[in-house]
């Protein structure tokens, strides 16, 4: 009887022992799923030879999926993505790289990244030849050099470009009251004393309200690119810091530049209030909004230009302004690099000639960008890329340079360069005082 | 006495209009995520923002879920928040209990120095668990990330145990030991009943710890177990900020723990006022 209650147990025991079971099991699946994780694929390892891990940010992905699956159909080799965030993607790198061992065995960098990581990734020397570097922009290649080894293989670059609206600019009245005025035709501006004339044209009260509604252009406080692409128009020999480490920020070009990009905003008051807060996002909202004439951004934004904007169709696009320097943009190139630690360095290898070799394809992505000038020039001309001529006399331009090479760029950045920037947008700010403030903070942050 | 009715109403306005004030201001970020994401692309960006769009549309929905890898890391969030608070929960209640059973010094500082561990920043240990878990072979697993979640929650599930299980008297578990239960059976069978409301407070404060936790996620997963938050931060780019699918998936991902915060209300308001009354 004892035996047979063992073995039939009673109905709160059996409920307790099916209880245990579907615990124990729901235990096992979460253990299993934990184990693997539902992303599928996996991270490549080192004996898996057949594979490539990636990492890349979000945004870039794109550019590179084309050549990913070329690759992949032509070596059988299987490539992966790990997107990231921009700012995760920094600290990613940061602490795999740290760390000695990397789950990735090629790496998307931006270009300011590329001296804080040059150790820890292979060099590309035999990859860079005269035929290669005569078809990559000046610039890129400098960039690509961080003291005798060429870190990364440029796989896309933008640069800021001069966007304006066509029904305003090619508008006959428009013309004719310009011409009134100034003296000379309306057309995009290419000077900093015409882009001046244009934005103070067109900063009005559009409906009669008393409300200036329409801005000659915006005034970006939140960012630092597009006042480096004016330290370049000033004629700067350096931008921010000489290749010796030497601060110049104080000097006259660089006041030259800042009273010119903050005078807009200041004195001729031809951009929207609130410029000390404007980033990126910000100005493109303004001018996809109407809101403003005309607007110096990132060239891959002239296909991007919402379907239910106002000025959807409207968008002309022409090379950056230029002042006592010259026409000057600040290239933005994305690099494929190769870490030092992963095992498949030939893979990768083959992966960077590819890229290189196919650069073009990500013309074809929904970022439209590449590297080699061959590439853009492939597509100037075709509808849809009217902007490619702009970018590319941009990124040809003699006063185009690189940003310094330096591992501390984004805390001169974040610390000094943006405040400093902030501040000038300041009514009544003393621009010679803050440049020289901003010297004592970089001097500090360097040495 | 009219004048004591009359203060008792002034009062009682006073305290409905700063509740209402207090869930506006609490509320109101989330609605106004929930909004942006049924608006036009060109209505997520305008300047200046506008509370309620002009078209009602579903596209930042379809964009942001058709987006892959989207429903893998869902799966992923949900395996490692709900393994990461067992995680917590089995550490936490032997451990809490105890320290107030026992009391001993030990007790103390261990209870002390959890809470310091609930002070290190979580970069710091960001680094070590990369190494850690790629020796261990577990890199980019649920399991190692919800063992790095069970850092950030344990100390505070710790002390929250601590104190629910404070408010229950010694006596209790006295007369279960009289009554023949072990010192593991009185907290089974009798403690952990009477604190179901405090575990289930402990489980939601795990369980939210990791479901929106998003530093260890970006460091530990690549590809099988990246969470969530990572792809919905994917959304903000080099090249612009996808505001409307960005906040169309933050308003789904947003779906599980309001639902599970409803279901545990009861739980939650017993377990948070458990501790209240203690003399």
């Amino acid at each position: 009887m004892q035996h047979l209650a063992s073995r039939r147990p009673s109905g709160a025991a059996a409920r307790s022992t099916t209880k245990t079971f579907l615990s124990a099991a729901a235990v096992l699946s979460a253990l299993t799923l934990a184990g693997c994780g539902a992303g599928g694929g996996g991270t490549a390892s080192a004996d898996d030879a057949e594979s490539l891990t990636v990492l890349v940010e979000a945004g870039g992905k794109a550019e590179l999926t084309g050549v990913a699956e070329k690759f992949t159909e032509e070596t059988g080799t299987d490539v992966t993505f790990v997107e990231l965030p921009y700012e995760g993607l920094y600290n990613r790198l940061n602490t795999e790289f740290s760390s000695g061992s990397t789950s990735f065995d090629v790496a998307a960098l931006d270009a300011i990244w590329l001296s804080t990581f040059a150790d820890a990734v292979t060099p590309l020397n035999d990859m860079f030849t005269d035929e290669v570097t005569s078809d990559l922009f000046p610039a890129l290649v400098e960039e690509a050099q961080v003291g005798e080894d060429f870190v990364g293989m440029p796989v896309w670059t933008n640069s800021e470009i001069l966007f304006y609206r066509t029904d305003l600019f090619e508008d006959p009245a428009e013309k004719a009251a310009f011409k009134d005025e100034y003296g000379y035709d309306l057309d995009p501006p290419t000077t900093w004393e015409q882009y001046q004339d244009v934005a103070q044209f067109f900063t009005r009260d559009t409906d009669g309200d008393g409300q200036t509604d329409l801005y000659g252009t915006d005034v970006k406080g939140a960012v630092e690119t597009e006042w480096l692409a004016t330290v370049s128009q000033s004629g700067a020999e350096n931008m921010v810091l000489s290749p010796e480490g030497d601060v110049t920020v104080n000097d006259a070009d660089h006041l030259a530049a800042l009273d010119f990009y903050v005078g807009l905003n200041n004195d001729l008051k031809v951009s929207p209030p609130g410029a000390a807060q404007i980033d990126w996002a910000g100005a493109q909202n303004l001018f996809y909004q109407g809101e403003t004439a005309m607007m110096r951004f990132w060239a891959h934004a002239y296909p991007q230009t919402p379907e239910d904007s106002p000025v959807a169709g409207k968008i002309g696009a022409a090379p950056m302004i230029g002042g006592p320097g010259g026409v000057a943009g600040v290239p933005g190139p994305w690099y494929l690099s190769i870490p030092k630690t992963t095992e498949k360095q030939e893979t990768a290898n083959e992966f960077l000639q590819f890229a290189y070799d196919n650069n073009a394809m990500g013309i074809d992505s929904s970022l439209g960008l590449a590297a080699r000038v061959s590439a853009f020039e492939e597509y100037e001309g075709k509808p849809g890329y009217e902007h490619f001529d702009a970018l590319v006399e941009t990124l040809s331009a003699e006063g185009t340079k690189p940003r310094p090479a330096t591992e501390n760029w984004q805390e001169i950045v974040d610390s000094a360069l943006i405040p400093m920037l902030q501040k000038a947008l300041e009514p009544g700010a003393d621009n010679q005082q803050l440049l020289d403030d901003a010297k004592e903070q970089i001097e500090a942050i360097v040495q | 006495m009219n004048g004591l009715v009359v203060r008792g109403k002034t009062a009682r306005t006073v305290l409905w209009v700063l509740l209402a004030v207090v869930t506006v201001l609490y509320g109101f970020p989330f609605v106004y995520l929930l909004l942006t994401s049924f608006k036009t692309p060109l209505e997520t960006i305008a300047v200046p923002a506008t509370v309620f769009g002009s078209e009602f549309t579903l596209e930042n929905y379809a964009t942001a879920l058709g987006r892959e890898g989207v429903i893998a890391s869902f799966i992923n969030s949900t395996v490692t928040a709900v393994l990461s608070t067992a995680i917590s929960l089995v550490l936490a209640v032997p451990a809490a209990y105890a320290i107030t059973r026992y009391r001993t010094p030990s007790g103390q500082v261990f209870i002390l120095v959890a809470l310091v561990c609930r002070m290190v920043p979580a970069i710091v240990v960001g680094v070590p668990l990369v190494s850690l878990f790629r020796d261990l072979g577990i890199a980019d697993t649920s399991l190692a990330l919800a063992i790095a979640h069970a850092t950030l929650s344990l100390p505070l599930s710790i002390w929250l145990m601590t104190s629910f299980f404070d408010a229950v008297p010694d006596e209790l578990d006295e007369a279960a030991k009289i009554d023949g239960c072990s010192r593991l059976g009185a907290l089974r069978r009798v403690v952990l009943p009477v604190v179901s409301g405090g575990v289930a407070v402990t489980a939601i404060f795990a369980f939210l710890a990791s479901w929106n936790e998003f530093l260890f996620s970006l460091l530990l997963t690549s590809v099988r177990a990246q969470t969530t938050p990572i792809v919905i931060a994917n959304f903000q780019t080099q090249f612009g900020l996808d505001w409307g699918s960005m906040t169309a998936l933050a308003a789904v991902y947003s779906i599980p723990v309001v639902l599970l915060t409803l279901v545990l209300q009861r739980h939650i308001v017993a377990g948070l006022t458990l501790g209240a009354v203690k003399g």
